[in-house]
């Protein structure tokens, strides 16, 4: 029987942004259980006090290097709220399909380089190559088509610089649909070739259940990402206009980020909200694929967000192709935007890869920026994280501490949170160099 | 970040005089540091240049190759953003996809503070570094 843990990792790897774990059991007692987050606050609230309501959607857009469309997809349309701008069903078809490819990206990126080391016992995708190499080599294609995709609609890979209230600055040839279309079936089969690689290693998916709300958008005609109402696996529903009653946020000592609740001291957003919540609208291939890991709707195993994601790739690759069909049958034709300011307020919701992404913002008669609020997905998980640690640490301490640590690294990464982004740059030393110590 | 931003700063001074190299792709290749493995893949010569912590006066730039240093940055492959351009190159080559040449241009910034503009120090040297990296682009 173990007694004693002694658990303090500063800071969990594999996530974006900075997050600690701390554990403290004693005499086969836990003590202290703490999901901790000391990032500093970056205030971009501040940042775009004052701006054009032209400026919104580039400035925020840099809030994350992985969401980036969808900070920009969601101020865009807040703004467009704000203004009283209704855009064309073109611009709401081709946002949708640059929204797609962000959820792909993303999915992709945190299935292959952040999760996938953890089934395969290695510490980080660099060493997965040697274990693993055809995988590796199929995930990297499949990021790479998504990232080109991202470039061929938002103008760069990250930060895209297309997006305009009420419309685009320009939009991709129906020639570059055409090449999209074969790019996106050629990785369909890539998806399968992941699934094949994860199902191989699903046994590795703790067993763990901690009855959860799964808070997601949903749409009447698709599984939604871009828009819709809020809904919860306990039967509620909300209006976008009103999330602010829905995060509840509010602060604690523990955390430099804000946490949510709505009925239960915590819900839950991500893949597997939306898997919970919109299971039905799933394609017939994306219920396949969860069907393969025996993956049903109303699980309550967090770890299963990393499968959720991987059902969900199934279904963006379908639905964009259904959108680029769409598109084609009509023709793609350059638009003319127009846009007025106006004194308004303005709120819209999309499901970021992570979860449900709010932006409200207010606007003077100029169209300048008097006030912004902002409610990223990862802030709505932590306090059920935190709920999910207290649960996991008493069932799991006697397996020793070395498991315990790594379930709890695992659980945090399975919600794929992105509690910052930051800049990177080079430190190095010259090898045998003088400033070498 | 002031100085952080040198790379983009001069991609772009480059790619403005994009006429005068031949089968040259200049990429601000942002903050993602995962995406340099698209970036690199399927190119002979790959060349980078970045805000580089080396030990140098401010303002200093080196040319060197990959295997002239190790990193020693302390939070190295914590995330998809802090990913370590040297760790990101061993995985290419690991996997087939790494450029015959890499050359990376190490520029030592003055301030990474939160700034929209280089400092003064790195602002007065752009066209020696532009000067530089050019001799560097004609084949």
């Amino acid at each position: 029987m173990i007694k004693e843990l002694n658990i303090d990792v500063k800071h969990v790897t594999r996530v974006e942004g900075h997050g600690n774990i701390v554990v403290n059991a004693r005499d086969g007692k836990v003590e202290k259980v703490q999901w901790q987050v000391p990032e500093a606050p970056r205030f971009f609230e501040a940042m775009i006090r004052g701006r054009s309501y032209e400026d919104i959607q580039t400035i925020v857009s840099r809030i994350c290097g992985i969401c980036s469309i969808s900070h920009s997809l969601v101020a865009t349309k807040a703004v467009e709220a704000a203004l009283g701008i209704e855009v064309s069903k073109q611009t709401d078809l081709i946002r949708r399909l640059l929204h797609y490819s962000e959820q792909l990206q993303s999915h992709v990126l945190h299935i292959g380089y952040l999760a996938a080391p953890d089934f395969f016992g290695v510490k980080s995708v660099v060493p997965l190559v040697g274990l693993a190499k055809d995988a590796v080599l199929t995930i990297v294609r499949a990021h790479r088509v998504a990232n080109e995709w991202s470039e061929l609609i938002g103008g760069r890979v990250t930060h895209p610089i297309t997006l305009i209230p009420g419309g685009f600055t320009r939009v991709p040839s129906e020639q570059q649909f055409r090449h999209l279309e074969q790019r996106l079936r050629e990785t369909m089969a890539d998806i399968g070739a992941i699934a094949d690689v994860v199902h191989s290693v699903a046994g590795e998916v703790p067993a763990f259940e901690r009855d959860t709300e799964y808070v997601s958008l949903r749409e009447s005609s698709v599984y939604s990402f871009y828009d819709g109402q809020i809904v919860s696996t306990d039967g509620y529903t909300a209006e976008i206009d009103d999330w602010e009653s829905v995060a509840n946020e509010y602060v604690v000592d523990q955390s430099t980020a804000k946490w949510a609740k709505w009925h239960r001291d915590s819900y839950a957003v991500g893949a597997l909200a939306r898997f919970n919540n919109n299971f039905s609208q799933l394609s017939d291939s994306a219920k396949a694929l969860a069907g393969r890991f025996g993956f049903k709707q109303g699980c309550c195993n967090p770890y299963m967000n990393t499968v959720a994601q991987l059902v969900e790739c199934a279904e963006i690759a379908e639905s964009s192709l259904r959108i680029i069909d769409e598109l084609l049958s009509v023709g793609v034709v350059e638009e003319k935007v127009s846009v007025k300011p106006r004194a308004g307020v303005g709120v819209a919701a999309v499901e970021a890869p992570r979860g449900i992404l709010f932006h409200k913002y207010e606007f003077d008669g100029d169209g300048k920026c008097v006030a912004g609020n902002l409610c990223i997905p990862t802030n709505q998980n932590h306090a059920n994280i935190q709920n999910d640690f207290e649960k996991l640490v008493p069932e799991i301490m006697d397996q020793g501490q070395e498991i315990v640590r790594q379930r709890l690294e695992m659980l945090v990464r399975a919600y794929d949170p992105c509690i910052s982004c930051s800049a990177h740059m080079l430190d190095v030393q010259f090898v045998g160099g003088e400033s070498e110590s | 970040m002031s100085d952080e931003g040198i790379g983009g700063f001069i991609i772009e001074r480059l790619a403005g005089e994009g006429e005068k190299y031949e089968n040259i792709d200049f990429v601000d290749a942002g903050v993602g540091g995962i995406n340099l493995l698209h970036y690199m893949a399927d190119r002979r010569k790959v060349i980078l240049v970045d805000c580089a912590f080396m030990g140098r006066e401010p303002g200093t730039m080196e040319r060197f190759g990959p295997e002239e240093v190790k990193s020693v940055k302390k939070l190295a492959h914590l995330s998809l953003h802090e990913a370590d351009v040297l760790k990101i190159i061993e995985m290419a080559r690991q996997l087939g996809r790494c450029p015959e040449e890499i050359v990376i241009f190490g520029i030592e910034p003055a301030s990474v503070e939160l700034e929209q503009q280089l400092s003064e120090t790195i602002a007065a040297r752009v066209d020696d570094y532009v000067a530089a990296i050019s001799k560097e682009l004609v084949v």
